[in-house]
């Protein structure tokens, strides 16, 4: 029952962590829909399909992915001030973004060199964003229910 | 857990759903518009966009209705004003979306035409792709949806 006790000075930083996670599920599921795409049909599609798959990964994945990341240390800060008495919820969050920023960052790296249709390493690129996907999905479903609280 | 730790999962889970497709949908409605491209590369992107359908289905009924359980689940009434304004945004939001909805299939089937007859633009491809009003109605209901995630942070009125 958080909701009805937060005090007020928590709505910004929740609304933009909330925000954030919402923009990098979508910019993640453009990125794989975008990747898979960009598997098939002839070589001048899969070209402009993975060169765009490249501009979604740097331009709109990554600043969703900071806008969560940063919130989250702000809201965090509001709501265990020196991160005394973090429930398992919290690691959860951390254990799901840490690995995912590196995640993100891969992803990027692949989609620079991958924008070639000749380049092997644009296969790598939807799967990463699936895995990040199920991760994303592990972290809202421990931020929304709590389970342990 | 608790029915309440569940309900507020499947509502969250709905409102990433909802927003997630959306984002889905602007993007590559906004790659589709930004650069002139050949009917083909427009016919793919809009293509693309039926993944996001599914997603913007689920999230619309997820979101309200285990919202409206939540409401009654919390004991909040359902005349409080956030609650009103929320289900309110969400019609208008879910009406706008399914007139743009049809638009932009209407402009994928344009596309996919014009590039079966040799892939080349036409003014009416252009004017259909960066008409203002479907521009407004289109994102318009987007940041609808953007506004209902403000209203259940914010609870104006609680």
């Amino acid at each position: 029952m958080l909701a009805l006790v937060r005090p007020d000075s928590w709505n910004l930083p929740l609304f933009l962590h909330v925000l954030g996670a919402t923009l990098t599920f979508g910019t993640t599921t453009t990125v794989a829909v975008v990747g898979f795409a960009g598997l098939q049909g002839d070589r001048e599609r899969a070209a402009w399909l993975r060169s765009l798959n490249f501009w979604v990964a740097f331009g709109l994945l990554v600043p969703s992915f900071i806008l969560m990341r940063g919130t989250a240390l702000w809201i965090l800060d509001k709501e265990f001030p020196g991160g005394h008495n973090e429930p398992g919820w919290v690691s959860v969050g951390f254990a799901v973004s840490e690995p995912g920023a590196l995640l993100v960052l891969l992803m990027v790296i692949l989609a620079w060199f991958g924008r070639s249709p000749r380049s092997r390493v644009a296969v790598a690129i939807p799967w990463l964003a699936s895995i990040l996907l199920v991760g994303l999905a592990i972290a809202w479903y421990a931020m929304s229910a709590k389970p342990g609280s | 857990m608790s029915l309440y730790q569940w309900l507020l999962f499947f509502h969250v889970t709905g409102a990433f759903f909802l927003i997630g497709g959306i984002v889905v949908a602007g993007t590559l409605n906004l790659a589709a518009i930004l650069k002139d491209r050949p009917p083909s590369q427009v016919a793919t992107l809009y293509g693309l966009i039926r993944f996001a359908v599914p997603l913007i289905g689920v999230g619309l009924l997820l979101t309200l209705a285990i919202g409206l359980w939540l409401v009654h689940n919390v004991g909040y009434s359902y005349g409080d004003t956030w609650i009103v304004l929320a289900i309110v945004l969400w019609v208008v939001a879910g009406a706008l979306g399914n007139v743009d909805g049809k638009y932009q299939r209407q402009t994928g089937e344009l596309a996919a035409r014009l590039a079966a007859e040799g892939d080349a633009s036409t003014p009416e491809l252009r004017a259909r792709l960066r008409n203002p009003r479907a521009l407004v109605i289109s994102y318009g209901s987007g940041l609808m949806a953007f506004a209902v995630l403000g209203l259940m942070i914010w609870k104006p009125g609680v």
